[in-house]
Formats: C-alpha cells, sequence, structure tokens
C-alpha cells in the first residue's frame, strides 16, 4: 500500500517548500492598506534604463507567438561586446537561479558535494540539496566569508564553491588580494562561482572583476543578472560567464529557450545604454543608506551592509512580527531568519518616499511592542 | 534512519496470523537488544493489535505492517484499509465486534487493547486507508544525581557536534534544575535523550563555555509537517550571564532549523529563561502540576513570512478568532461554515494520540458523523478513567466539515485556548477539556 510519498527520493521528501509572496493587490487587501512600497526583493525602485523602457514598449505584441532566441544570440553578442569575450563564452538564463540549476547539474553528480557560506543566498544550497547533492556549510567570519574555512571544508568530492561578492545579505565583499589567495590556495580543486549579482552598486578599485579574474583562473565562472541593477527582475535574465570548456559542458544541461523574448530584447538594450542609469542608481542607493543608518544609530539598532542595494537590522522583537506589523503600514521588507538571521530584517535601499514610510513604521511599532 | 532495523510483512487480515508477527516482533526485540520485559509487551502490543484490526479491515486488503527497531524504542506500524461500514469501531473507546475473533481481549477498545503500548495513534491517510502505529520504548535508568559544572569561562559558544555523555549529563541537569513539566520525558531518564538525538527523534542545540563545559540546552522535535515543538532554553550558569546564555541558545536554534521544511516554531513548556521578544504568546493550556492548577503559555514563532492564508470558521469561533488574528497582526480570510443540517454518516471516528507519560491525550476528527457530541464525551470520559489530566483537540480550520464542529466540542465541553498559526494544514485550533479543580 505505497502512498506517493513513498516514491519521492528522501532529499526531495525532506525539503523545504519555497512559498513566495502574494500579488501586490491581495497582500494591500489582506493587510487593509491602499498602498504597499516594495523594500523586500532588492528591486531597482528607479526600474530599468532608458532604453530598455523604449524596447519594452516599442515591442510588437504579435511576436509574442514566436519563440525566442533558444541560446538568446543578440544578448550574448551585446555581452561579449561589453566584456571583450567570445560570446560562446556566456549562457543566459531564466535568471540566476536557472543558471545555477544548470551548474550543479553539469558538474556534480551523486555523493558529490558542493560549499558555500551557511549565511548567504539560499539558492545554492537549496538547489543542491533537491538534487541530492551534499551541501557543505560554512559559517561566516565577522559577517564576511571566511577563505580559510571554506578551504578547509573541501573535500575530494567537492566540486563547486559558491563565493556571493558582494554577500547577499551581508554587504560584506572579498578584495582582490582576498580572492586571489583563495584561489591560489584552491588550486583548481574546485570550479569556483562568483556570483557578483550586486557588483555593479560597487565603484571601490580594490573590488576584483569576475570578468577579468577568469582569464587567469580557468575553474572560475561569474554569474551576474539583469534583475538588480538594470531593474529588469520581472523578466528574469541571468547570465553566465566562463572558459569556453566550462560553458560548452553546462550548456548541455541547460535548457534552450527559457529566457523569454522580450527580456532578451530589454536586457539587450540596457546593456547600450547604462551609464547614467548606473550613477543614478548609486546616488539613491547611497542616499538612502545613509538615511537608513542614521535611523537604526537614532533608535540603537545593530545594523550592517557596505554593498549592493540593501541592508540589515538587528530588531528588538520576532523578525516575522515585526513584517506582519510593517505590512499593516504598508511596508514590506525581508525576514532573515530563512537567511540564519534570526530577528534581522533586510531593507531594499530605495527612493525617498518609500524610506520615508519605512522610517515612519519602525519606531511606531517599535514603541508599541 | 540509518541504523534502524526494519521489518516490512503483509498478510492477510486473519487471526491465525497474529501469533507468527509476535514472533518477529520478539525476534526484532532480541536482536536489538531489548530487555525481557519490554519485549513482551512489543510483542503483546503486535499481537493485539495484529488481532484487533483482523476484526474489520477489509478481508480483501493485506494488513502491511512494519516493525522498526531504533535505540530507543520499538515501533509496530499498521497500515490496512477500512470500509466505511466498520469506521466506528475505530474509535478507540468502541468495542470491536466481529464473529472472526476468539480471544475476549480483542473484545475491548483499542485503549485497553494498546495498553502493552507506551503510546499509541490512529491516522487516517487517505479515503479508507488507516495506519496504526504503536510504540514501546527501551527501559533506562532514572536520573542519578547530577553534579553542576563551576567555574565558568567565558566566551559561550553554540556546540554543533555531540557527544552522548554530555548529551546525558545536559538533560540530567536540566531535570535537576527545572520543573518536570518543562522537560521533555526522555531528560528523566537521561540516557534516553542521546539515543533519542542519534535516532533523529529529537534534536538540540548545546551552549558551552571555552572549556567545553556545557551551558545550556534547548531540544525540539516535528509534531507535524509544519511545526516544531522546542523544550527550553535550559539554562545552566548564574544570572547575570543567563540572558546571554539563553539568547545564544535560541538564536542557535532558529539558525539551525531557519531552512528545514517547518513554518513555525511553538512550545507549552518553555522556562523562564526564554527571550520574550523572539516569541509571541497564544493562550495558555490549563495543567495540573503537583495537585496546583496553572496556567502554562503557549509561546511561537514564524520561520517565514506569513502573507496570509484562508481559514474555515464557525459563528461559534469567529469572535475568538478575530481577536486572535487582529491582536498576531496576521492576516486571513474568514470563510464562515455553518453546522450541518445533516451528518454524513450515523458513526464519528476520532483520531486519538495517547500518552500517560505525559498525562496527555490528543484528539482530531477523521469523519463527522451523528454521534460526534456523544463520541467525545466518551473519549473524554476513557482517557479520565485512565488518570488522564491533559485533554487537547487539535482542529484543522483549512477543512471546513473540521470548523463545523465547533458546537460539539463546546458541548462536549472543550474550550478554544489557542490559534496555532500554521500548525496543521493552514492554522489550527487548540481546544482544552476543562479541567476540574
Amino acid at each position: 500500500m505505497n502512498s506517493l510519498l513513498d516514491r519521492v527520493p528522501d532529499y526531495v521528501r525532506s525539503f523545504e517548500r519555497y512559498v513566495p509572496s502574494r500579488p501586490d493587490p491581495v497582500l494591500m487587501r489582506q493587510f487593509g492598506v491602499t498602498k504597499l512600497f516594495r523594500l523586500n526583493n532588492n528591486e531597482n525602485a528607479l526600474g530599468p534604463p532608458p532604453l530598455a523602457l523604449e524596447a519594452i514598449a516599442s515591442f510588437p505584441p504579435k511576436q509574442g507567438a514566436i519563440y525566442p532566441s533558444g541560446d538568446a544570440y543578440d544578448l550574448r553578442q551585446a555581452l561579449a561586446a561589453r566584456f571583450g569575450k567570445s560570446p560562446d563564452q556566456f549562457l543566459v538564463g531564466n535568471g540566476s537561479c536557472e543558471v545555477i540549476s544548470s551548474v550543479i547539474r553539469a558538474f556534480c553528480a551523486p555523493g558529490d558535494a558542493i560549499v558555500t557560506a551557511e549565511k548567504t543566498f539560499a539558492v545554492y544550497e537549496w538547489v543542491a540539496k533537491f538534487s541530492g547533492i551534499e551541501v557543505r556549510l560554512v559559517p561566516l567570519v565577522d559577517q564576511a566569508f571566511s577563505p580559510a574555512a571554506m578551504l578547509a571544508a573541501l573535500t575530494e568530492r567537492t566540486k563547486i564553491v559558491f563565493v556571493c561578492n558582494p554577500n547577499n545579505p551581508t554587504g560584506s565583499w572579498w578584495n582582490r588580494a582576498t580572492l586571489e589567495r583563495f584561489l591560489a590556495a584552491l588550486d583548481g580543486r574546485a570550479v569556483v562561482v562568483l556570483d557578483e549579482a550586486y557588483r555593479e552598486f560597487l565603484d571601490d578599485p580594490d573590488f576584483p572583476d569576475g570578468m577579468e579574474v577568469m582569464q587567469r583562473h580557468d575553474n572560475v565562472l561569474v554569474f551576474r543578472t539583469f534583475s538588480k541593477m538594470y531593474g529588469l527582475a520581472g523578466f528574469r535574465i541571468g547570465y553566465l560567464c566562463g572558459s569556453l570548456e566550462a560553458v560548452d559542458i553546462i550548456r548541455r544541461t541547460h535548457i534552450a529557450y527559457s529566457a523569454n523574448i522580450l527580456g532578451q530584447i530589454a536586457a539587450t538594450a540596457a546593456l547600450a545604454d547604462d551609464v547614467g542609469h548606473i550613477a543614478a542608481t548609486r546616488r539613491m542607493v547611497s542616499e538612502a543608506r545613509g538615511f537608513l543608518r542614521d535611523l537604526f544609530d537614532s533608535l540603537g539598532l545593530e545594523h550592517m551592509g557596505g554593498a549592493g542595494n540593501f541592508i540589515m537590522v538587528r530588531t528588538p522583537l520576532s523578525d516575522t512580527l515585526l513584517y506582519r506589523r510593517l505590512m499593516r503600514e504598508g511596508v514590506m521588507v525581508r525576514t532573515m531568519t530563512g537567511f540564519r538571521y534570526p530577528n534581522w530584517i533586510r531593507v531594499s535601499l530605495a527612493q525617498e518616499p518609500a524610506m520615508t514610510a519605512f522610517a515612519t513604521a519602525l519606531p511606531k511599532i517599535l514603541e508599541t511592542s | 534512519m540509518p541504523g534502524d532495523m526494519c521489518i516490512s510483512l503483509e498478510i492477510p487480515p486473519e487471526t491465525d496470523f497474529a501469533c507468527p508477527v509476535a514472533g518477529l516482533a520478539n525476534a526484532l526485540a532480541v536482536r536489538a537488544g531489548f530487555d525481557r520485559r519490554e519485549n513482551y509487551r512489543f510483542q503483546l502490543a503486535v499481537e493485539e493489535f495484529c488481532l484487533y484490526l483482523a476484526g474489520f479491515a477489509d478481508g480483501n486488503q493485506p494488513l502491511s505492517i512494519g516493525l522498526t527497531g531504533k535505540r530507543h524504542q520499538m515501533r509496530a506500524s499498521f497500515a490496512f484499509r477500512a470500509a466505511n461500514l466498520s469506521l466506528g469501531a475505530l474509535n478507540i473507546t468502541s468495542r470491536a465486534t466481529s464473529g472472526t475473533l476468539e480471544a475476549s481481549s480483542a473484545e475491548m477498545g483499542l485503549l485497553l487493547v494498546g495498553k502493552a503500548a507506551d503510546r499509541f495513534r490512529l491516522e487516517h491517510h487517505t479515503g479508507d486507508r488507516f495506519v496504526l502505529e504503536a510504540e514501546v520504548d527501551r527501559a533506562y535508568p532514572e536520573v542519578a544525581t547530577v553534579r553542576r559544572p563551576e567555574g565558568w569561562c567565558p566566551p559561550f559558544a553554540i556546540r554543533t557536534q555531540h557527544d552522548p555523555a554530555q548529551l546525558t549529563q545536559a538533560a540530567a541537569l536540566a531535570m535537576s534544575a527545572y520543573p518536570r513539566w518543562q522537560c521533555p520525558g526522555c531528560f528523566r531518564t537521561p540516557a534516553k535523550f542521546p539515543d533519542m538525538v542519534a535516532d533523529g527523534a529529537i534534536a538540540c542545540v548545546l551552549a558551552c563555555d571555552a572549556r567545553g563545559q556545557t551551558v545550556g540546552l534547548l531540544s525540539w522535535a516535528p509534531c507535524s509537517g509544519q511545526a516544531l515543538l522546542f523544550s527550553g532554553p535550559f539554562v545552566f550558569t548564574p544570572p547575570e550571564t543567563s540572558a546571554s546564555v539563553a539568547r545564544l541558545l535560541v538564536d542557535g536554534f532558529l539558525e539551525t532549523v531557519a531552512r528545514e521544511p517547518y513554518n513555525i516554531v511553538f512550545s507549552f513548556r518553555a522556562t523562564s529563561d526564554l527571550p520574550k521578544a523572539s516569541f509571541e504568546t497564544l493562550g495558555s493550556l490549563q495543567s495540573f502540576v503537583d495537585g496546583r492548577l496553572e496556567h502554562h503559555p503557549i509561546v511561537f514563532r514564524h520561520l517565514r513570512e506569513d502573507n496570509g492564508l484562508a481559514v474555515w470558521c464557525p459563528p461559534q469561533l469567529e469572535r475568538f478568532l478575530r481577536q486572535a488574528y487582529d491582536r498576531l497582526a496576521l492576516s486571513r480570510d474568514i470563510l464562515p461554515v455553518e453546522k450541518p443540517t445533516a451528518r454524513p454518516q450515523r458513526a464519528s471516528l476520532l483520531g486519538a494520540a495517547y500518552d500517560p507519560g505525559r498525562n496527555l491525550a490528543e484528539l482530531t476528527a477523521f469523519l463527522d458523523g451523528e454521534d460526534m457530541t456523544a463520541n467525545l464525551a466518551a473519549h473524554v470520559a476513557a482517557f479520565r478513567r485512565q488518570g488522564i489530566g491533559a485533554i487537547l483537540y487539535h482542529m484543522d480550520l483549512s477543512v471546513p466539515w473540521e470548523a463545523a464542529l465547533a458546537s460539539d466540542l463546546i458541548q462536549a465541553g472543550f474550550t478554544p485556548v489557542a490559534i496555532l498559526p500554521q500548525g496543521g494544514r493552514t492554522d489550527k485550533v487548540v481546544w482544552q477539556h476543562e479541567q476540574l479543580a
């Protein structure tokens, strides 16, 4: 009398299912608000760059009947031109999550392992776990990836090391020297994924450029996305760049036609017109970060976050309760218990009205808790 | 779990097979190194449940039996099919009536048949599929006196690698420093605790000082697909450092379970060391402790964002639910449900978990029926006769007919005491039968 569950592998059965938040109109109705500031997903409040907006607006709806380029041909040409590489060194996916899946499928067999930090972007851990791959998690040291601990966690079965640089959610990052020392010590024993989803928010000359690093280390893969700085999260375009050999292998496990047609067009246009957009976004993020740091200092709250368009703060009550109370004030943040930071929240850095709404609601809630 | 010893078999639902299955139970108990007394109790439970189920399991369908030997326990699991006509007989208070039964003990209800086991539970899976599980625990020595370490040496830190001796000592320290009701049952025989950890039945975090001395403990176990029940934090340092150790334990616990497939953690036996700000209070359970009636708060917190659910709500519960949801800032679509004018069948069926060691019985509804109020009352009376003090009923608000049972529960003497958000498929209402002080 086998049940359906008996037919499911243990590593799937025991896996946490992800429940996305409901659409904004539903949330607004449920929490009784008429406006909702989304500060939970690190979206770019300025939206996409102007040329991308034009490309989206001029898209002929009838073209929705046509399949997209199965391997994002035009976008890969544009990426190759931008970074001085071969188009065949790029692989475009339906968001970086799909690219993470493809890389794990390409390099890991049952019994293999990945190594990453215990307090970082969850998707590396998730995909490995529900694929039956061992996950070796390393504690952060001073809220940053620890090269020594990552190396110590390596075994003969470790195939991939995921380094989120800058790290989501702590905002810490490895500088050039740290990354170089790590790669030298690793000595090519595993593939290194540098996830640079938030790299465009940094202009520090000491921040290592993965596109340059991979030229000297053929075991390095670089992940980037159009969801953050480029404001195209709704179109789900992420990509990786690596050596020709590595990308050729990953392409075998990658689903063709997964990046949608309008996303490819918008991302290609965004690349052609990003200088002013990046500068404006960095200005907005910097102002918002200063504003929130002052707020948290005035409330006596511990906070962290140097890079990226987000900041974390430790709250004197349960983060999941604070989330619900903030929702009733029309502000949506990200709870951090799931990132293994219980009683912390992460707040996306956005424009003044959203920051003011959050800065008004938070003290009010803390006073009544 | 790796290391478990398992036997699986299918037998026709006939009394002739009860004895050979009991023989297998004996072989398993011997092989797993259980004492003679536990071995006999396990054999007896297996044989009696086989005889009992032969009374009304569907004659065309085999009885699937799983016998498992763990470090701390033997478990017998019986998966069977039962047609609607015989379901009423599955109530643990019922008397099985079948011409095929020969042993007089099989004429008794499950509550009596199951006395050989330490605990048992009946679960309804889908349609006509049921699972009956009985457990017999290994005998362990009672708690010995334990000397509290002295001369703490900060800094304190969470230790993830657990040594069995250290776990035994931590459980004994908790028993010596905290009221009995706040400790999990396995702490009363501390050597059982590391076995349960190794078996995966319970998990924990330990806090240690710089010398490796245990300064605190917090343990937990799943109690549904979405909820973890925790005990503690148990802190063994002087008052001036107890708050920091408690915080360390709670953070370590939450970080450990953060990406496990659970949505909430809760406790009705949390200690006074719990950092209150990290949790929300839902209500309280009544309990008799040393002859005194006490109220033990139910605390909880989500592990993830709660963005709303739809729940079914009968008129009798609406005020209670709305007040609770408003206080907890929970967003819920409340869908009205009325008490049915006609019941789907005559006999209702209640699922029961019965644990004399914890002085606790818990009821859930499997099938609605015309006799629901009487059936609830019969269960209460049977548990009271067994000396059980705390009788809880769990109502899952995802099921309209279950929510509609509010009036039956009120008539049977139950009172809603708390909403457990996402405690079931959606929210759960915990009811408690009124204690007679």
